[in-house]
């Protein structure tokens, strides 16, 4: 005779038996999907060491140096073009308000350096 | 509603050894009854076995679930599968000069090969650099694991592949790229096809570089390093010399921005670079700098007190010792003061001053300088310095004008960056310093003689053998030099060394550019000089000007009152002169 709790214990071992391989499936199922995503970011590691190289040897100084010549109308800039931004005389506006403007220039970087002798 | 039972019974007690109430009742004795006795115990210890099995499986099961280290397993997931190679080489802003790519090397199974004879044939047409006997001999020999080219491109590769020859089989493997070329290639050096370091950095940092994991950051700047580079070369090949070197320094760090020796190979293709071209000249060779060396003559005699900037020494006349004359190359014959002996390159005031300072002396600076002894750097390419076995007063006069020593360019760059950088010696180093570093270093002379140092270096420069070196803006202090090279027993005046050391800008210096030419040959344009002054001083010009505006250093005016005041020397007036020289 089978008891309602008999048969309540039989339901839940099919259940948790049910879920276990499910989850056992699922987790066979991840496992594959990290050894491939492993694989993929492998493979794209690789294709980005390849690709840095690649680009450090189009960007060889050497090279940039004779494309420049070659298709650029631009030359190196020479000291004579270089100038201290506080050595830049501030055309002082109509108003007041650039007075205070001009007497605290930005600290000179070398960014700011860049104009040309002629300006 | 599980429970349709009566409490009257122990709860604990596990359902099913309830006695089945329609069952016989149980025996009050007899071996029936100890039967049921024995079983019974049995079972309640199996329970609590299995009990006890189930608690630890729960409560593994509890920290899997609510996983504690669940941190611990993720961490290791990623790295599964992923190996790490040999470790890149990057200059200090990370250009790559050495990295390993996996690449495809082609090997055989000579066991699955069917006909050696027509497979060899086939790879020889796909592979021409194959030796189509050996590759027969090779898939005959009856082994089963021959190697038949190593670093196959993509495009061999799909050929290989397209042959579809049963036996013949591909294995990734690293190959170091240098995709940089020849720009740095005694610096970076190179390895042997199973990853060795040969040479360089490859073969001093061979052990770090092994471990894998993050990329050996050089101090090298890829463009400063192509700036010497490329001027080092120009004035090599418009000198028709046989050689060349040059370094960038930082003086304040030790840091080397640069470093150069000529003739150079490409480290990509090293197994066809000859002795000549992978010797690096300014590590592994030690000369004869020549008058450079006065710089450390003069510091030396300053810096003990032996000579202030208004000592003067006779200079009228060559100095005859033994079997050596010392002459002078820019002859002023007359006395001279200290600036002026440095000013002209006079030999005979600079031995003159070294014989004062005296032997023992002369060591010890020198010593301190680490010019006597091979250096500890991170190349294994040193050279060990050739010094006087004994200090006799011409080694004394001889070494004062840096002749009768070898040292290498790089010892002699380390030495006159703490000649200029306020008397700090830093070892020199190839690896990048962190910004915020205090670079620690051991003074070797006080701060006021290398103030007076500097004023020296700037006379050169604006009135001395130095002024090619003139950079507009950019202050330029240094020192010619322009030593006979020695051949056999004796000195070979057409042999020359031709060398400019120059630190700029020279109030405060920064950076120290020095390039040397090996027997270079004087032309038009140098009305036929081959001097240091000619050869190397314009290629250190063109370096400082092409490369300070890369390493931040803004052009001043020369003229400015504080720069003039800075770097004041007092000369003897053109009226003084005239009455030293009558």
């Amino acid at each position: 005779m089978i008891r309602p709790s008999t048969i309540l214990w039989g339901c839940a071992v099919v259940a948790v038996g049910y879920a276990m391989f499910q989850m056992k499936y699922e987790v066979m199922q991840q496992e594959d999907r990290l050894a491939r995503l492993n694989h993929d970011i492998a493979s794209d590691r690789e294709a980005v060491r390849v690709l840095n190289a690649e680009w450090n040897y189009l960007s060889q100084p050497a090279r940039l140096d004779e494309l420049a010549k070659r298709y650029l109308t631009l030359v190196p800039i020479g000291p004579k073009q270089l100038i201290d931004i506080a050595a830049i005389p501030l055309r002082v506006p109509e108003g007041t308000a650039g007075a205070s403007a001009a007497s605290s220039p930005a600290p000179a970087r070398m960014a700011d350096l860049k104009t040309s002798a002629e300006r | 509603m599980t429970e349709s039972s009566p409490r009257e019974e122990n709860p604990c007690r596990p359902r099913h050894f309830r006695p089945d109430p329609c069952g016989p009742a149980t025996p009050a004795e007899g071996p029936a009854r100890q039967s049921l006795d024995q079983s019974h115990t049995r079972l309640l210890i199996t329970a609590a076995l299995f009990c006890l099995v189930f608690a630890v499986i729960g409560v593994r099961l509890v920290e899997v679930g609510l996983g504690g280290d669940d941190a611990h397993i993720a961490r290791q997931e990623p790295s599964r599968g992923i190996t790490t190679g040999r470790a890149d080489i990057v200059d200090r802003n990370g250009v790559l000069l050495a990295t390993t790519l996996e690449t495809p090397s082609l090997f055989a199974d000579p066991k699955e090969i069917a006909d050696a004879q027509k497979a060899a044939r086939a790879l020889v047409q796909i592979l021409p650099d194959l030796d189509e006997k050996e590759v027969v001999q090779k898939l005959g020999s009856g082994k089963s694991f021959v190697w038949l080219k190593r670093h196959l491109t993509p495009r061999e590769e799909e050929a290989v592949n397209r042959l579809g020859l049963p036996g013949l089989q591909f294995m990734p493997e690293g190959k170091r790229v240098y995709p940089e070329g020849d720009l740095a290639a005694h610096v970076v050096g190179y390895t042997d096809t199973d990853g060795n370091g040969l040479a360089g950095i490859e073969r001093g940092l061979d052990a770090r570089l092994r471990k894998g994991g993050a990329p050996v950051q050089l101090s090298l700047d890829a463009r400063v390093q192509y700036i010497l580079r490329d001027e080092t070369a120009k004035a090599v090949s418009e000198f028709n010399a046989i050689g060349g070197m040059g370094i960038v320094m930082d003086v304040r760090t030790g840091e080397i921005l640069a470093m150069v020796s000529l003739p150079d190979f490409d480290p990509n293709d090293a197994n066809t670079a000859t002795p000549a071209t992978t010797f690096n000249r300014a590590t592994l060779g030690a000369y004869e700098m020549g008058s450079v060396f006065k710089i450390f003559t003069m510091a030396m005699a300053l810096n003990d007190h032996v000579a202030t900037l208004e000592s003067s020494y006779d200079a009228t006349n060559p100095i005859h010792i033994g079997r050596f004359t010392i002459h002078d190359d820019h002859a002023q014959r007359r006395w001279l003061t200290v600036p002026e002996i440095f000013e002209y390159s006079s030999n005979i005031g600079a031995a003159k001053v070294a014989l004062d300072v005296g032997a023992d002396r002369q060591r010890d600076f020198l010593g301190r300088l680490g010019l006597l002894s091979a250096p500890h750097f991170q190349l294994k390419e040193i050279a060990t310095p050739l010094v006087p076995a004994v200090w006799h007063p011409v080694n004394v006069m001889t070494v004062g004008f840096g002749h009768g020593i070898s040292v290498s360019p790089l010892q002699l760059a380390t030495g006159v960056s703490a000649v200029a950088n306020g008397g700090i010696l830093h070892s020199a180093t190839l690896l990048k310093q962190a910004d915020d570093a205090q670079a620690l270093g051991t003074r070797v002379l006080t701060q006021e003689t290398s103030i007076e140092m500097r004023k020296l270096l700037r006379l050169v420069v604006e009135h001395g053998t130095g002024k090619l070196a003139e950079a507009d803006g950019y202050l330029v202090g240094g020192k010619t030099g322009t030593a006979e090279k020695v051949s056999g027993h004796h000195y070979a005046e057409h042999a020359l060394l031709s060398s400019f050391v120059g630190v700029f800008p020279v109030n405060d210096p920064r950076y120290l550019v020095l390039v040397s030419v090996d027997e270079p040959h004087g032309n038009k344009q140098t009305a036929g000089y081959a001097t240091g002054g000619w050869i190397a001083a314009p290629a250190v010009r063109e370096t400082i000007e092409r490369m300070a505006s890369i390493v931040g250093i803004p052009p001043v005016d020369e003229d400015s009152p504080e720069i003039r005041r800075s770097l004041m020397v007092t000369l003897p007036s053109p009226e003084g002169r005239k009455f030293a020289a009558n």
